[in-house]
């Protein structure tokens, strides 16, 4: 089979599931495989990966056609790269800010930071949203639903 | 018959306790109101909700769950014809004649009608799932891990193949969301499967993080800065929603087949609603004596898809409750939730817990009058919220997102994990595989490979005992014909689903 000449999504995506598929496998090798009888560990996800793979290269020897609707056959855009960053960025501030600063830092920050990813937004509309959600949070999941997350702590 | 009837009285009793009709309002309310702001379907707001009903006994929780449910699809019904904006994908198929309608000033008439569909084909569903579940119930119990087994094969084959897209991709999904399923403590041996020696990855992958990380996350990522949300200038009052005598009987055939397709296709597992509403408009358009009017504003092209959407919903829950088998995404969700209550929905459910049960179905019919009474005079706030803009919206919901996966367990571990599924999401999407089959492969893959080990055990490891027990041997044909199916499908390319308009291609199912 000659390589296409063009890399279209189906063709990533079968490369992406044969890689999947194949971590899968490696890993699973580790754990006991044991018998149809007797199934270890290892056995299922095993299955699953070989199957996996099989659906990818499947996919692969298919791909220009393999859509029935002939849609998007080029690779279709990329999410906006400002939006990707922030919005990742935001659930990670809250991740990193609830185990050092608690849910008031948290709240602010994951919410700024996301907003910011917005084209539209500005520093101000975005730390305005912020301040608005941080007293709406306090108020339903901290005295309302009595979330865990303390206002504010180090660590702990 | 007559016991079903006490049953359901009883189920009324227990609907119409006010604790639970409290939760039970709440939960159509804010499935509604969520439903309707823009980007946010059923899957997207039940994920956000579920933290809540962690902290609630069991039944008000699965009451306002299940109020979550119907009331965002109707309020995605709402978005979807005032804006032609799909917030649920089976609402896309509603966009090409409720869009038209607006245009022409009948926004409201298209509403009315809606809603009266809606309350039709729930109703009938709820009928149909009052009688067909104690039947199933009776099959149901013949059911060993063999039967269990290839009816989920079933299911989840049919989950992957019977949707839009690739067939192919949709197993691929499929797989995935097994393979999740697989992560953590093995219950036979013991064993630490692909935890990467992170002991918060012991119990599993958390249910909320894996939906709110693929639904929605996911969808902020491919939506941002690339939707563009053209607002129209609707003005709504109560009185523009009362459908005339004329409409009323145009939209009454469509809705009773609708409702009629809608009913079918929601006894079969693993058949998702997005193409049951494709199905309905198909062939409310076929047996039309103006085919050529639909997409320039047919009330049949608005009340049959929304009808089979309904009942199908109704109907749904047949499986979902009494075999344990979703029949999509959301009642993946809604099984997993009552899982983790410590709830083992299947045969065993309407005896053990016919609180839950009888409650669930009496509350059906509850939530569905609710959300009548609800939108009617509601229908002016619903338009408004229309309009906030997706900048304001999609931080909020993130940050709803965090502090709802990470009240679940106090975990901030798993707020990463919404973070990491939220990136697999959205490379799936981009690569145009759907994402919904993951939900049912989740939630089904630790049972199925429970009852598959089982199965093996006790049949000595002979796989031909999935055709030498006759259940078992029908389920296994029926896979082998969707199989079939999608094989002749492909080499005759022939499209099993019509292509959808380009507006809802970035939406999750």
């Amino acid at each position: 089979m000659a390589l296409p000449r063009q890399l279209n999504t189906d063709h990533i995506a079968a490369l992406m599931l044969v890689a999947m598929g194949a971590a899968i496998i490696t890993i699973g090798l580790n754990y006991r495989m044991g018998t149809l009888v007797h199934m270890g560990a290892g056995f299922i996800p095993v299955t699953l990966g070989v199957i996996m793979t099989a659906v990818g290269i499947l996919i692969g020897v298919l791909a220009p056609s393999s859509d029935g609707t002939g849609r998007r056959v080029a690779l279709p855009q990329l999410p906006d790269k400002r939006g990707a960053v922030c919005i990742l960025g935001g659930v990670a501030a809250f991740v990193l800010f609830g185990a050092f600063g608690g849910l008031v830092p948290a709240t602010f920050a994951s919410v700024f930071i996301a907003a910011l990813g917005d084209r539209e937004s500005t520093l101000k509309t975005s730390a305005l949203l912020a301040v608005a959600m941080v007293g709406f949070g306090v108020l339903i999941f901290h005295y309302g639903l009595r979330v865990q997350l303390p206002l504010f702590t180090w660590g702990g | 018959m007559h016991q079903t009837l006490m049953d359901l009285w009883y189920g009324f009793g227990i609907a119409l306790q006010p604790h639970n009709l409290m939760w039970s309002v709440f939960g159509v309310l804010i499935g509604n109101l969520i439903g309707v702001l823009p980007g946010m379907g059923a899957l997207t707001t039940i994920s956000m909700l579920l933290p809540l009903t962690y902290v609630i006994p069991p039944v008000p929780a699965i009451l306002m769950l299940a109020g979550i449910f119907y009331g965002s699809q109707y309020g995605g019904a709402i978005g979807a014809i005032l804006l032609n904006l799909p917030s649920h994908p089976p609402h896309a198929v509603t966009c090409l004649d409720g869009y038209p309608l607006t245009k022409m000033g009948k926004g409201g008439t298209a509403l009315g009608i809606t809603m009266m569909c809606s309350f039709f084909a729930a109703s009938v569903g709820i009928i149909v799932m009052i009688f067909m579940s104690p039947l199933l119930v009776q099959i149901a119990f013949k059911f060993g891990p063999t039967e269990i087994c290839s009816i989920m094969l079933l299911g989840l084959l049919a989950g992957a193949t019977m949707s839009r897209g690739s067939p192919l991709k949709g197993v691929a999904m499929t797989i995935f969301g097994l393979f999740c399923g697989v992560v953590g403590t093995d219950v036979i041996s013991g064993t630490a499967r692909y935890t990467f020696d992170f002991p918060e990855l012991a119990d599993g992958v958390e249910l909320g993080a894996l939906f709110m990380g693929l639904f929605g996350i996911a969808d902020f990522l491919v939506s941002v800065n690339r939707t563009v949300v053209k607002i129209t200038d609707t003005k709504m009052s109560m009185k523009d929603m009362r459908p005339s005598r004329a409409e009323i009987k145009e939209a009454f055939w469509p809705m009773v087949r609708g409702t009629l397709v809608g009913t079918l296709f929601g006894a079969m597992p693993g058949t998702g609603p997005t193409i049951t509403t494709f199905i309905a408009y198909a062939v409310e358009r076929k047996i039309s004596k103006t085919p050529e009017k639909f997409g320039h504003g047919m009330i049949a092209g608005v009340a049959s898809p929304e009808a089979s959407s309904h009942s199908k919903t109704q109907v749904d829950f047949i499986p979902t409750m009494s075999l344990g088998i979703p029949g999509d995404a959301v009642m993946a969700l809604i099984l997993g939730a009552l899982i983790i209550k410590g709830i083992q929905p299947g045969p065993q459910l309407i005896t053990e817990h016919p609180d839950i049960f009888w409650g669930l179905i009496a509350s059906f019919w509850i939530g569905n009058i609710l959300l009548v009474i609800l939108n009617v005079p509601m229908i002016g706030v619903w338009v408004r919220l229309l309009r906030v803009p997706y900048k304001y919206l999609f931080p909020a919901a993130l940050f709803f997102i965090a502090v709802g996966v990470y009240s679940t367990k106090s975990s901030l571990f798993d707020v990463g994990e919404v973070a990491v599924f939220g990136i697999f999401g959205a490379i799936f999407l981009w690569l145009d595989f759907q994402i919904a089959p993951i939900a049912l492969g989740f939630v089904l893959g630790p049972m199925l490979e429970e009852n598959f080990r089982r199965a093996m055990l006790l049949a000595r490891g002979d796989l031909m005992v999935f055709l030498h027990r006759p259940i078992s041997a029908w389920f296994v044909g029926a896979c082998s014909l969707l199989i079939l199916a999608q094989i002749v499908a492909y080499v005759r390319r022939v499209r099993i689903i019509p292509p959808v308009h380009p507006g809802d291609e970035l939406i999750a199912e």
